[in-house]
């Protein structure tokens, strides 16, 4: 990852004044990496230049609810996505991008691709939904869209974070529960 | 036709990013179809079968075991949404049609408002692929049967 993102930085100064730059002074590459105000930040390290959204794209998560106490530790969770578009992870198109579900974790650095384990969870086919499994408890959800690369448009296109609890219990008591 | 210009009209073909198989058999032949695994389903997540809405409203669009994809992106077990509307299945070898009764999602949209006339309206999603030729087999939904009345104050 940290390879890849190297190349795409380097790609940015090689060629400044093609599309990646857009609507940007001309060496905002090298802008990006100039000033470092942290001590040791290499030039790796430098915000990558964020794709835009527009200021209506918002997504939600259609089911849980926040509050919801969920019977049964294997559920579904369904993502919603207003005035924006999904693609797969690879696919650069304006006004697109694929979900990541955060689970029990404070929001991540949004100008970094957003990290890949048990809390940060991706969806780069372009799914729209997923069955979730959590231990019994009270846990938090967040979506967060993420580009091509996985990193968060700006303004970022986020859901509310919402907060269940998950009880131990059969399928069949969970669908009870939820009619 | 003389040959050139079906030569011609191959060559615009090929620069319009075709899929090669259709290119390979001539243009008059069917679109080959993109397998999905028989896992995959795409449904109506709202409104419900038999639901009366006042004025217009969200149609929420739901895909399982597969992924959204834009138009013109070519990806396995990916699709883009349609959405028919009072019409019946079209020919599921060639593409979707793009006219008000099918509703085209290319830019991977997975919500649609919709503003239609009152009285009783069919909805049915289908997904179609880069082209917008539906996969094999197809992932339809339920067609679903809405009942619209006249906007508040309207």
């Amino acid at each position: 990852m940290a390879f890849t993102r190297r190349l795409l930085l380097l790609g940015a100064a090689a060629l400044p004044a093609t599309a990646r730059s857009q609507g940007q002074p001309a060496d905002h590459a090298h802008d990006a990496a100039a000033p470092a105000p942290a001590p040791a930040a290499p030039p790796a390290e430098a915000p990558r230049q964020r794709g835009s959204a527009p200021p209506d794209a918002y997504v939600y998560i259609g089911w849980p609810q926040d509050r919801q106490v969920i019977y049964g530790t294997r559920f579904k969770v369904w993502f919603g996505t207003r005035n924006f578009g999904v693609a797969p992870a690879g696919v650069t198109k304006a006004n697109t991008g694929h979900h990541h579900l955060l689970v029990d974790v404070d929001l991540p650095d949004l100008n970094k691709p957003i990290p890949n384990d048990r809390n940060h969870l991706h969806f780069g086919l372009g799914q729209t939904e997923t069955m979730l499994e959590l231990p019994p408890g009270t846990h938090t959800l967040q979506l967060l869209m993420g580009d091509a690369d996985h990193v968060p448009q700006d303004p970022p296109v986020m859901s509310k974070r919402i907060t269940i609890t998950v009880r131990p219990g059969r399928p069949q008591a969970a669908a009870r529960e939820t009619q | 036709m003389t040959r050139a210009q079906l030569l011609a009209r191959l060559g615009a073909g090929l620069g319009a990013g075709l899929g090669t198989a259709l290119l390979l058999a001539g243009p008059t032949a069917l679109a080959q179809r993109h397998p999905m695994p028989e896992t995959a389903k795409v449904y109506i997540i709202w409104p419900a079968d038999g639901q009366v809405v006042r004025g217009g409203f969200w149609v929420r669009m739901g895909l399982s075991e597969g992924g959204i994809a834009p138009a013109g992106v070519e990806k396995p077990m990916t699709g883009h949404h349609h959405l028919l509307i009072d019409v019946d299945l079209p020919d599921l070898n060639k593409p979707i049609p793009n006219d008000r009764n099918h509703l085209h999602f290319g830019l991977g949209q997975t919500e649609a408002r919709l503003d239609l006339p009152p009285g009783r309206h069919t909805l049915q999603m289908l997904l179609g692929d880069e082209n917008h030729v539906p996969h094999d087999p197809p992932l339809m939904s339920k067609r679903i049967t809405v009942t619209v009345l006249p906007a508040p104050g309207g």
